[in-house]
C-alpha cells in the first residue's frame, strides 16, 4: 500500500493550528474518567460500605452511645468535635466525617494528580502526550478536573450508600445533612489535589509527590486536632486546611471556607502549572 | 524558510553536556538524518524541538516558530515517534489514536486504518498485550495518522523486525517524495543512507559534520576478508587505490577498501577464492576515520 498518490502534506496542513483549549480539556476529562472508571466504585464503594455499617448499627447502639460519649475525656471530645451523639447524623459525622472520609478522599485526590502528571512522566507517557498540541497548562487543568470529578463521584456514592442504609435500618438520616457533610469534604480534598499539583510542578516522581502531599495532609490534620485541645498550638491551626473544614453536619456548610478552600486549591494548581511549564519533562 | 533551524543550541544536565552549540538547518521536504552513537545527543535534540526540554542556551525554531514560545503551534504540525514508544498499556491502539485525534482537534482516525494494514498492526489489542515491536508500530501510526508536515523519528526501527524495517524505510521515502520533511535520528549508517538526503553527524553533543548522504557513503569503506586456496602475494592488493590496513595470515588477507571494489574483485579473481566477506564499518569507525577523534575533519 502506498500513500504516494495523496497530495503533499505540506500544502494540506499548512494552516494546522492547535485545537481550542476547551476541546483539549474535554478530551482529557473524558479520557481520564474512562480510564479511572472503577475508582469511584472502589473508593466510593469501600467508604459507602463502611458508612452503611455505621448507619445500620446505629439503632442497636443508640442507647449506650450517649453514655459512652459522656465518659469520654473533655479533650478528646473537643479534638474530634464530638458534642452529643444523640442523632444518627451526629454519629455519622463523628465516625466518618471527622477522620476517615476526609483523609481517604484527600489521599485519593493526591494519588490521582500524582499518577496523571509525574507518574505519566516516569512512564514516558508525557513524551507522547506532550508532542501533540496539548499545552502543559491544559494537562494540569485536565488532571485537576478529573480529580474534582472522581472525588465528587466517590462522595456521591458514599452518600447514596449511607442513605440506603438509613432506609433499610429505619434510622432515616436527613439526606440534606448527610449530603452537606460529605459535600464539605470535596474542597478539602481538592486543596490537597492542588498541593499535589504544585509539587508535580517541581518533582519528577509520583512517589515523592504522593509522600510529601500525604505527609502534609496528616500533619495538617494533627495540627488541627492538637490545636483544638492545646491553647499553645491553637494559633497554628490557621495553617491547617482542616481548620476551615469544620463540621458541616453540625453547623452547615460555611460558604466562605468552602469557596476559600476551593480557590486555594485552584491557586495551588495554577502555580503548579506555571512551574511545570518552566521545567524539563524527563522520561 | 528552513523547517528546522538551530542556532548555537546547547543543553546541559548539571555538568553533563548533552548538546553543545549545535547549529544546523533542515529544509522543507528533505529527509534529514541525524547520525550518532548512543548518548550523542540525538534524543535530546528532538526533545528540545518538541519543547519537552528547554535549551540551556541558543535557540531552535521549527516552521520559523520558536520552540519555547510557540510550541503548541509547532506540535500541531508534526508527528513524533520516540525510540521506545510508551503509553497507557490499558488502551488499545484505536483508543490511543482516537484520543490523540481529539487532542489535535480532528474527527475520525485519519489514515490510521491504512497505516495499520500496511504495518500489520493490531489496533484492537491493548498496548500492554503487544510486543515491543508491535507497540512501536502503534507509535508510528500515532505519529503519522494525521499526515503531519514534519515527522520526527527517533531511532524508529530499533525494535522492528527486518521486514518491517524495510517497509518503514519505504514509507519514509514515500513521505519525503510527497513533500513531508523527515528528521530521522539513528545510529545505523546503513539506515540513514537508505532513507535520507543529508546527514548530520553528532558525537558527544557536538555536530561533527553536515553532508550529503551520497558524499558520506562514497567516502565510506568496507572491511574485506578474502580466503584463497593457497597464500597469495599481498602486494597485489596493497597496490590497489583505496586499500589500506592490509594484513595477511596464511591464505587469508584482510584489508579496508574505500570506493569502487572493481579492482579488488579483479585482483582476487586471478586466484582461486574459497571465501569472501564484506562488512560495513561501524558508525564509530566511520566517524573516527573521516572526522577524527577530536570531532571535526
Amino acid at each position: 500500500m502506498s500513500f504516494a498518490a495523496s497530495p503533499p502534506a505540506a500544502r494540506r496542513s499548512a494552516a494546522a493550528a492547535p485545537p481550542p483549549r476547551l476541546a483539549s480539556l474535554r478530551a482529557l476529562l473524558r479520557r481520564g474518567l474512562r480510564d479511572d472508571r472503577y475508582v469511584p466504585l472502589i473508593w466510593g464503594g469501600a467508604l459507602g460500605v463502611f458508612s452503611f455499617l455505621i448507619i445500620f448499627t446505629w439503632p442497636s447502639i443508640e442507647d449506650s452511645v450517649g453514655e459512652l460519649v459522656r465518659s469520654y475525656p473533655e479533650g478528646l471530645k473537643q479534638a474530634f468535635g464530638i458534642e452529643q451523639l444523640d442523632t444518627v447524623e451526629a454519629y455519622f459525622d463523628a465516625e466518618m466525617l471527622s477522620l476517615i472520609v476526609p483523609l481517604a478522599v484527600a489521599f485519593l485526590a493526591v494519588r490521582t494528580v500524582a499518577r496523571a502528571i509525574p507518574g505519566a512522566e516516569e512512564e514516558a507517557w508525557l513524551d507522547t502526550l506532550l508532542t501533540t498540541p496539548l499545552s502543559r497548562a491544559s494537562l494540569v487543568a485536565g488532571a485537576f478536573l478529573v480529580t474534582a470529578a472522581l472525588t465528587a463521584l466517590v462522595l456521591a456514592l458514599t452518600a447514596a450508600l449511607t442513605l440506603i442504609a438509613g432506609l433499610l435500618s429505619g434510622t432515616d438520616p436527613a439526606a440534606a445533612v448527610i449530603g452537606r457533610g460529605l459535600a464539605n469534604v470535596w474542597p478539602l480534598a481538592m486543596f490537597f489535589a492542588g498541593l499535589a499539583t504544585l509539587l508535580a510542578g517541581r518533582l519528577h516522581s509520583a512517589s515523592a509527590v504522593t509522600a510529601i502531599a500525604s505527609g502534609v495532609l496528616v500533619a495538617m490534620y494533627l495540627i488541627d486536632v492538637v490545636g483544638k485541645v492545646s491553647d499553645s498550638f491553637e494559633p497554628l491551626r490557621w495553617a491547617s486546611a482542616f481548620k476551615y473544614y469544620g463540621s458541616a453536619v453540625r453547623d452547615g456548610i460555611d460558604p466562605v471556607a468552602f469557596i476559600g478552600l476551593t480557590l486555594a486549591a485552584a491557586a495551588l494548581a495554577a502555580l503548579g502549572a506555571l512551574l511545570l511549564e518552566r521545567r524539563d519533562i524527563v522520561a | 524558510m528552513p523547517v528546522i533551524e538551530t542556532a548555537v543550541l546547547s543543553k546541559y544536565y548539571g555538568e553533563t553536556r548533552a548538546l553543545d552549540g549545535v547549529s544546523m538547518t533542515v529544509e522543507p521536504g528533505e529527509a534529514f538524518g541525524f547520525l550518532g552513537p548512543n548518548g550523542a545527543g540525538k534524543t535530546t535534540l528532538i526533545r528540545v524541538l518538541t519543547d519537552l526540554l528547554h535549551p540551556s542556551s541558543g535557540s531552535a525554531t521549527v516552521f520559523g516558530l520558536d520552540t519555547r514560545a510557540e510550541s503548541a503551534a509547532i506540535r500541531a504540525r508534526l508527528g513524533n515517534l520516540p525510540g521506545d514508544y510508551a503509553y497507557d498499556p490499558r488502551l488499545t491502539g484505536r483508543e490511543i489514536v482516537s484520543f490523540f485525534a481529539e487532542l489535535r482537534g480532528l474527527s475520525g482516525l485519519g489514515r490510521a486504518p491504512q497505516l495499520a494494514e500496511r504495518f500489520e498492526a493490531d489496533l484492537d489489542r491493548r498496548l500492554g498485550e503487544l510486543s515491543r515491536g508491535n507497540r512501536q508500530k502503534i507509535g508510528l501510526i500515532q505519529a503519522a495518522f494525521h499526515d503531519p508536515e514534519l515527522l520526527l523519528l527517533d531511532e524508529p526501527t530499533a525494535s522492528l523486525d527486518p521486514l518491517m524495517q524495510e517497509e518503514f524505510l519505504a514509507f519514509v521515502a514515500e513521505q519525503r517524495d510527497r513533500g513531508v520533511t523527515v528528521f530521522f535520528s539513528s545510529h545505523e549508517l546503513d539506515e540513514i543512507e537508505r532513507a535520507c538526503d543529508r546527514v548530520a553527524i553528532v558525537r558527544e553533543g557536538s555536530l561533527v559534520a553536515v553532508e550529503d548522504v551520497a558524499e558520506v557513503t562514497s567516502r565510506s569503506f568496507k572491511h574485506v576478508r578474502l580466503e584463497f586456496a593457497e597464500p597469495v602475494d599481498p602486494d597485489e592488493f596493497r597496490r590497489i587505490q583505496g586499500v589500506s590496513d592490509l594484513e595477511q595470515a596464511g591464505a587469508r588477507i584482510t584489508f579496508k577498501a574505500a570506493g569502487d571494489l572493481d579492482a579488488v574483485v579483479k585482483a582476487a579473481a586471478a586466484h582461486t577464492v574459497s571465501d569472501i566477506e564484506l562488512t560495513r564499518p561501524t558508525l564509530e569507525e566511520v566517524v573516527l576515520t573521516y572526522y577524527g577523534r577530536a570531532g571535526r575533519r
